[in-house]
């Protein structure tokens, strides 16, 4: 696959070394002749100096054949730019851009880039599985068949408190392994154990069926197998 | 006496069909001649990043031939052997500096032109890069004033 | 009609201050407050700090009640990607964008933009320029 990679910032350095690595063609467009040297003297001659927006440059770096461009300068205009000039103008298959303002992701979808990256919003989505505070954490990922196990805090508010495991209704595919109470003792649950508020509550569910888990197990209104009982018309 | 010339054997000389190229390859004949050494005569084929590296690129590779056989030509009136290359790289800069690399050259002999294009002498892009980053010794073999290019 | 123009370099200004005068509700958005020294003492309209490719500092000047939108910064690719966001994010109707460069400045009015390249129209006006009848030199002693 040829890659042009536009950008020789830290991002664009080390994506260009991966690629390089993985045995694709790749070049890096880079503004700044020091940036531009340092790759070629780090990575071997696949540098071009010059501006990845400017069409002749493109032209220059062949994008007309080019099967992907990813465009990572500190940027967003640019990184606009280049790939809206990539797709219109040469056709490139995909093209991927950085972003560095999250509420860019919007525009840049609505221009029809191909795909997004924002390293804030990766941020941000890691530190909503790991804060504890979140009532639905991923413990586990099973390799193949789509399986995981979670761990779910159950809330004073929620209608499966005081409830029997046997009686809780849960997504298909889904299975309370465990119970810890507030005290972290852990029990196997029979189907009488009784769910208390603060119980630890450990599950084996489908990725899909995350959410619809989380319900049933922390909402204050009955789950049902897809959703709250009140929305299903019976 | 201890002279580096002198322990030279292997010498690359970049050929692009210039006098001051093959001018370069004589000088690297008879240094190798006397030193029972070896020479390189490596013309680069410079790939436009518009085409793949591997592209078929007939009328270039003919050229580089002819211009091959030229240097042939030159190093035969000096009764010596000569080893020719064709690379095909992006810039011919790195290509000659990695193949200098990889046969272990004593020496890169490059033949510049004495040019003047913006009213004073400019050495080129390759030379340059050459000069600046060869691991081994390089000797530039420039021209005399107003024998040719200007 | 509600103008938001961002830049305020000599164009930006003289702009604003154009519009201002035939009564339009402008406002003009620069990153630096530096840049508002270059609007005519007598300029009514509005002058806002603020990046213009910040979804947020549009929302928060009013861009999605604007009638028009001018992007007349000095980067072509920030007036491309303000523009572009007025249009398809905010709505503006009437969104015209400088381009220096005139095959960006192609593709962009390819994409739907209205686009001006000063590179292009001021090259074509100072050919012309030479193309007219010289005019009569003055006569020595004149």
């Amino acid at each position: 696959m040829y890659v042009i990679v536009v950008g020789a910032g830290k991002v664009g350095y080390y994506l260009a070394k991966e690629l390089v690595d993985q045995g694709h063609e790749v070049l890096v467009i880079e503004k700044d002749a020091a940036k531009a040297e340092r790759i070629a003297e780090e990575l071997g001659d696949i540098s071009l100096m010059g501006d990845g927006c400017e069409a002749s440059i493109m032209e220059m770096a062949g994008f007309g054949r080019a099967d992907m461009v990813i465009s990572v300068t500190g940027d967003d205009e640019d990184n606009l730019v280049v790939c809206q000039m990539a797709k219109v103008k040469f056709n490139v298959p995909r093209s991927m851009a950085r972003i560095n303002n999250p509420k860019n992701e919007e525009i840049f979808r609505k221009l029809g880039i191909d795909s997004t990256v924002s390293a804030t919003t990766a941020i941000l989505a890691q530190i909503e599985q790991e804060l504890p505070t979140h009532p639905l954490i991923k413990l586990l990922r099973l390799k193949g068949g789509g399986l995981e196990i979670v761990e779910v805090k159950v809330p004073e508010d929620s209608a499966v408190v005081g409830r029997r495991v046997g009686d809780i209704v849960l997504p298909p595919q889904s299975l309370i392994a465990l119970v810890i109470d507030e005290n972290g003792e852990p029990r196997v649950p029979g189907g009488d154990t009784v769910v208390q508020a603060g119980d630890e509550v450990v599950a084996v569910t489908r990725t899909e069926n995350e959410d619809a888990l989380r319900g049933a197990l922390t909402a204050p209104t009955a789950y049902g197998p897809y959703g709250p009982i009140d929305a299903q018309k019976r | 006496m201890d002279f580096s010339t002198n322990q030279i054997k292997q010498i690359l000389v970049p050929v692009d069909g210039s006098q001051a190229s093959l001018d370069a390859l004589a000088l690297a004949c008879l240094l190798a001649r006397q030193n029972k050494g070896k020479v390189y005569a490596v013309y680069v084929i410079e790939v436009a990043r518009t085409l793949p590296l591997d592209a078929e690129l007939n009328p270039e590779t003919a050229k580089g031939e002819e211009i091959l056989a030229r240097a042939e030509q030159v190093a035969d009136s000096l009764e010596f052997e000569i080893t020719t290359e064709i690379l095909k790289a992006r810039d011919a800069g790195p290509a000659v500096v990695d193949d200098a690399i990889e046969h272990v050259v004593g020496g890169i002999l490059v033949g510049v032109e004495y040019k003047r294009p913006l009213g004073e002498f400019q050495l080129g892009r390759t030379s340059q890069y050459i000069l600046r980053n060869a691991p081994c010794q390089v000797m530039i073999c420039r021209s005399a004033a107003g024998s040719a290019g200007e | 009609m509600k103008i938001v123009i961002m830049g305020c370099g000599r164009v930006g200004a003289e702009l604003a201050s154009m519009l201002d005068q035939e009564g339009h509700d402008v406002t003009i958005l620069d990153v630096n407050p530096g840049a508002f020294r270059r609007l005519p003492p007598v300029y009514g309209g509005k002058r806002e700090v603020g990046n213009g490719i910040d979804q947020d500092v549009l929302a928060r000047i009013g861009v999605e009640k604007a009638d028009a939108f001018v992007a007349v910064t000095q980067g072509d690719n920030r007036n491309v990607m303000a523009a572009q966001m007025a249009k398809h994010i905010f709505g503006v109707l009437r969104v015209v964008c400088r381009i220096y460069d005139p095959i960006r400045e192609e593709i962009y009015h390819m994409l739907g933009l209205e686009t001006i390249s000063p590179t292009k129209v001021g090259a074509r006006l100072l050919k012309e320029a030479l193309e007219r009848e010289p005019a009569t030199p003055p006569k020595a002693g004149e």
